[in-house]
């Protein structure tokens, strides 16, 4: 049996998928320390999991450090990277939206949007015939249309709370998000069988 | 724009620096061999072609061609694959020659500049291509010579996944409802996109049994060791049978231990009409190549007949090869005092006249002379003082 490289993200997505595969049947320890560790290995499922950043999962992946890996939809969407994408886990479910002050419109000459989704929101706005400026933000979106900066923002929203306690309002829904378990294409195929069982056996945890 | 370096290659450019280079030509001299004994002959093709011929025939998009103006205004591309330029030549020449024909390449290609690492501009690319014989004997023949070269190359794991547009299309054809749903379908299944796929199905909102059958499809046509299990599937056509025949051909051969099917296979490749395939090895994390059938490429260039062929990127091939030094390191150095220059000549070449490679220089023109000797297994000094450490 070949080892089985598995990136996932730091936090509560690691938790919750982690909970899975013990449910699914995996011989993982009931506890891991966390701590400050990047690599996990369980010799006894020759399994090893790599900890990142949510964002670089799917780059790992794709380069084949990875044979598989735990991403959110919306970060699939953003990169739009070469990589399988073989089961929705149903987990951490959110969704992107726009979202600004309460009764504004947007900026007729030039709409700027605020985000850390440039390609998404791009993407949608292009969609729905709307030629907008993109502004890169890391962190603390809300900020954008508090100060001026944009006339919308597009961000992942998950209760709406923070949203709310920023005074913004939700404007548009433009994708539902959810984790997904991804696989390159060199492992799909070389480690076909070990990535297949998974799957299945994830599958019926989901259902 | 920023500022440009001075050590600084454009985006995407690499320098093949001597011990790559070596391993490179290994390659190319292993591969040619190999391929010479299967009667294939290799070619060249210009760097550089107009961009409404060969740019648009070929199956790179727009967007990935690296563009250029020549001096009557004319778009040109760098070549974006080989396969492309051969069927020019195939069509417009060679096939007026000899038909079937066997023709091979080593050769760069050229794809738009891409910031992230690992996705270089120009990389090389070794492939046949066998144009003028419609027969799966032809197929097998492209698939067989694929898995030998690998094997010749002493890979041990690496995977060839077959499928086949014609059995996709016709699935998709059955089980859905309209063309946009097929080709919704089908660029998911280009993303190997599954989930997507799933969610596409669902809101379609088919009849139970199509629905259905094309879930189960999807979750059984990815590995399909035995062919005979996708008939339930498939109404009898010939894509079928052709596949079948495919199937028995690769069997006797002794290779299907490397060999799965995928009915679910779709390549963003859009000349391929028939059968096509993917290949995989351990130590990449990208694939190594792939090929297929492409009957209409000939046709773009004014020729009716059928072609098939694969390439291999040479850089990934690079990555999967054992790491064995190479045999760089057994040089001889001859060092010598300006007085001695015509008795060290004389060494020197009496060296090459036996074939042992042997470099000629002078002593006083050496800034670190330990660090240049490491770079030789032997050393003769031509003069008074010897060498102080060997």
């Amino acid at each position: 049996m070949n080892e089985l490289t598995i990136a996932m993200p730091k936090g509560r997505i690691f938790e919750e998928a982690y909970q899975m595969l013990l449910d699914a049947g995996f011989n993982l320890p009931e506890e891991v320390e966390m701590s400050r560790k990047l690599m996990i290995e369980i010799p006894e499922e020759k399994i090893r999991f790599i900890l990142a950043k949510p964002m670089d999962v799917p780059v790992f992946v794709e380069h084949g450090v990875a044979d598989i890996g735990i991403a959110g939809k919306d970060v699939l969407l953003e990169q739009q990277r070469e990589v399988h994408e073989l089961l929705d886990l149903k987990i951490s479910n959110c969704y992107i939206a726009s979202a600004g002050l309460p009764n504004t419109m947007m900026n007729e000459i030039a709409p700027r949007i605020a985000t850390k989704y440039p390609n998404i929101a791009m993407k949608y706005y292009k969609g729905i015939g709307e030629q907008v400026e993109i502004i890169e933000l890391n962190g603390s979106i809300e900020l954008a249309p508090m100060i001026g900066l944009a006339d919308r923002i597009v961000d992942i929203v998950s209760t709406g709370r923070t949203l709310k306690e920023n005074g913004l309002v939700e404007y548009e829904f433009i994708a539902a998000v959810t984790s997904r378990l991804i696989a390159n294409p060199v492992s799909y195929r070389m480690k076909g069988e070990r990535i297949l069982d998974l799957v299945k056996r994830l599958k019926k945890r989901v259902n | 724009m920023s500022f440009i370096k001075k050590f600084e290659k454009p985006l995407g450019m690499r320098d093949t620096l001597p011990k790559i280079y070596e391993k490179v030509e290994t390659i190319r001299s292993i591969g040619r061999e190999f391929l010479i004994t299967r009667g294939y002959v290799f070619i060249k093709t210009p760097t550089v072609e107009y961009f409404d011929t060969v740019g648009k025939a070929s199956a790179i998009t727009d967007t990935q061609l690296f563009k250029l103006v020549d001096s009557q205004g004319n778009t040109l591309v760098l070549r974006p694959d080989m396969t492309t330029p051969i069927a020019r030549v195939a069509a417009s020449k060679l096939l007026k020659e000899m038909i079937p024909l066997r023709l091979a390449y080593f050769a760069s290609v050229f794809r738009a500049q891409e910031t992230e690492g690992g996705r270089p501009a120009e990389f090389e690319q070794m492939g046949i291509e066998l144009i003028g014989d419609n027969s799966v004997f032809a197929d097998a023949e492209v698939i067989i010579t694929a898995l030998e070269l690998l094997q010749r190359f002493a890979l041990t794991q690496f995977k060839v996944t077959i499928g086949h547009a014609g059995i996709l299309n016709c699935i998709l054809q059955d089980y859905t409802e309209s063309i946009e749903q097929q080709q919704i379908l089908r660029s998911l299944l280009v993303q190997r996109n599954f989930v997507g796929f799933e969610e596409a199905v669902e809101s379609f909102d088919l009849p139970k049994a199509k629905s259905d059958a094309l879930l189960q499809f999807i979750e059984e046509a990815v590995t399909v060791n035995d062919i005979r299990d996708i008939e339930k599937y498939v109404r009898k056509n010939d894509a079928l049978t052709y596949m079948q025949q495919l199937a028995t051909l690769l069997e006797a051969a002794n290779l299907a231990e490397y060999i799965a099917f995928d009915f679910t296979l779709s390549s963003h490749m859009s000349y391929y009409t028939g059968m096509l395939f993917e290949i995989f090895a351990t130590g990449s994390g990208f694939p190594l190549g792939n090929g297929g059938r492409y009957d209409g490429l000939l046709d773009v260039f004014g020729s009716k007949v059928g072609a098939t062929g694969f390439s291999i990127r040479v850089d990934r091939l690079l990555e999967t090869l054992d790491t064995e030094e190479s045999q760089s390191h057994d040089t001889t150095v001859v060092l010598f005092e300006e007085e001695q220059f015509e008795a060290a000549l004389a060494i020197v070449q009496e060296l090459r006249a036996v074939g042992k490679k042997s470099v000629l220089q002078l002593r006083n023109s050496l800034v670190d002379e330990q660090a240049f000797l490491a770079h030789f297994t032997e050393i003769i000094v031509v003069g008074q003082e010897e060498v102080i450490d060997e």
